[in-house]
């Protein structure tokens, strides 16, 4: 009776070491994964740091040197016909940040009240600025990327979506937003007509208002290294 | 009775000890194998990383063009150089270069089925215009209609509407490029979805690489009537 009393006894005790041995292995790993967690997020979020200063001061410096230049064209004897063209081209090019009437349009695809199969895709973006274009809009922007002609709109691995070649985020993790000069009742009402239930027929949120909005300026480049002008 | 209970206790504690150990095992496990959360910015991270890098390129051609105008005895030349490359940037040029041709048509017999997989449809334009744009393409036209910011390709019943007009097929896609880049953009599930439709159902896609020259037309001015400029930031 005592004997395998003992051996019970043993065979328990030998389990609960190895638990024992076992249990603080893990646990040290453990520690040493959430350790490496916390450098890598706070590493991130000092190169977030310095990327939102450096924004701020180039910003700044781009507001200041605009403006410079503002005043030496006023200054200068420049036909006031021709800089009126000038602005003219360069809203349709895109190289100078706009504000207007116009819409703005919220499509939020994920959030905890909201069932949506499969979140906005490159078709529904380029479907929104080809109706758009439809209604005349003179200026369009999808979360901070405008929109020109030759901005494309493509995948890049299997959720993130590149506009001018630059990945936009979702604005809060949820929501993309764009933005459109031009006739607000007649972009309203194609949006409303062409795009909004679709959209929401797939489970998402929509807010589409009339307001006005201010569009940021085309940050790529034109490049003509292959056409050139026709030669008469 | 008392003896036997006596003698359980410490079977008991054992008991005890190695279930707790074993579930506190199992839970550190779990969290060690739980896939790390890695921070959710990592998108917002890199877009303010090339919009920074752009902005930087932004702010040296202003700071070029104020040198230029501090310099320059009256604005009226770099006034007419600005006005020249708008209109080059607006497509209001009409441009010559080597680049790709794609021509696809409706099929000449259709069944009785209706249109389908037939014809032609807007979503094929726009994808090609798409990826052309994303391939390099300077400058594309369809049907001698230019491409710009403001064209629609729009179906409207049997035509498709490309900057206010009415299209019908052959739809003629100029896009002026590099020729290899432009031929690689196309390589991609659509492209061969088209070369599917052409087999079954005889619609027509073609490639045309040519070595003269093609000439995408200008495109028409369009009237800014909402939109004015404002500064950069500005919200």
């Amino acid at each position: 009776m005592n004997r395998r009393l003992a051996g019970v006894a043993t065979i328990a005790m030998l389990i609960l070491g190895v638990l024992l041995s076992l249990q603080l292995e893990t646990q040290k790993s453990v520690d040493l994964a959430e350790q490496i967690q916390t450098e890598r997020l706070n590493q991130i979020s000092g190169v977030l740091e310095s990327l939102q200063a450096e924004n701020a001061r180039l910003l700044e410096e781009n507001t200041h040197v605009a403006s410079e230049l503002d005043r030496l064209r006023e200054a200068g004897d420049t036909n006031p016909l021709l800089a009126a063209q000038l602005e003219q081209l360069k809203i349709q090019d895109g190289t100078v940040p706009v504000r207007g009437l116009g819409v703005k349009m919220l499509v939020t695809d994920s959030g905890p009240d909201l069932m949506v199969l499969f979140p906005v895709n490159t078709d529904d973006l380029c479907n929104i600025i080809n109706t758009l274009r439809f209604a005349g809009a003179e200026a369009i922007s999808i979360n901070g990327q405008r929109i020109v002609a030759s901005s494309s709109v493509v995948l890049s691995g299997n959720a993130t979506i590149l506009i001018n070649s630059v990945p936009i985020g979702r604005v809060g993790a949820t929501t993309y937003e764009i933005l459109a000069i031009g006739d607000p009742d007649v972009m309203y009402d194609y949006l409303n007509r062409l795009e909004v239930l679709t959209l929401k027929q797939a489970g998402m949120r929509v807010d589409l208002t009339k307001e006005e909005v201010a569009l940021p300026s085309y940050k790529g480049s034109y490049y003509f290294d292959y056409a050139s002008r026709t030669s008469a | 009775m008392d003896g036997a209970a006596r003698k359980s206790w410490p079977l008991t504690a054992a008991v005890f000890l190695v279930v707790l150990l074993t579930v506190t095992l199992l839970r550190s496990n779990l969290t060690a194998t739980a896939e790390p959360s890695y921070p959710t910015g990592l998108p917002g991270l890199l877009q303010l990383e090339i919009e920074n890098e752009r902005l930087a390129a932004e702010n040296e051609r202003l700071w070029q063009e104020l040198n230029q105008l501090q310099n320059s005895q009256n604005g009226s030349a770099l006034a007419s150089e600005q006005m020249d490359t708008a209109r080059l940037n607006a497509g209001q040029v009409e441009l010559t270069g080597s680049g790709i041709r794609v021509i696809l048509d409706d099929a000449l017999e259709r069944e009785n089925s209706g249109y389908g997989n037939y014809v032609i449809h807007e979503e094929y334009l726009r994808q090609l215009v798409n990826v052309l744009w994303s391939g390099g393409a300077e400058a594309i036209a369809i049907n001698d209609q230019r491409v710009t910011g403001q064209t629609e390709i729009f179906c409207s019943g049997a035509f498709i509407q490309i900057n206010g007009t009415r299209q019908s097929p052959p739809y003629k896609i100029v896009a002026l490029g590099n020729q290899s880049d432009l031929r690689a953009a196309l390589q991609f599930y659509f492209w061969d979805n088209l070369g599917h439709y052409q087999q079954q159902y005889g619609i027509t896609r073609e490639l045309e690489i040519p070595v003269q020259p093609l000439t995408v037309p200008a495109a028409k001015t369009h009237a800014i009537r909402f939109a004015a400029q404002a500064r950069e930031g500005e919200r």
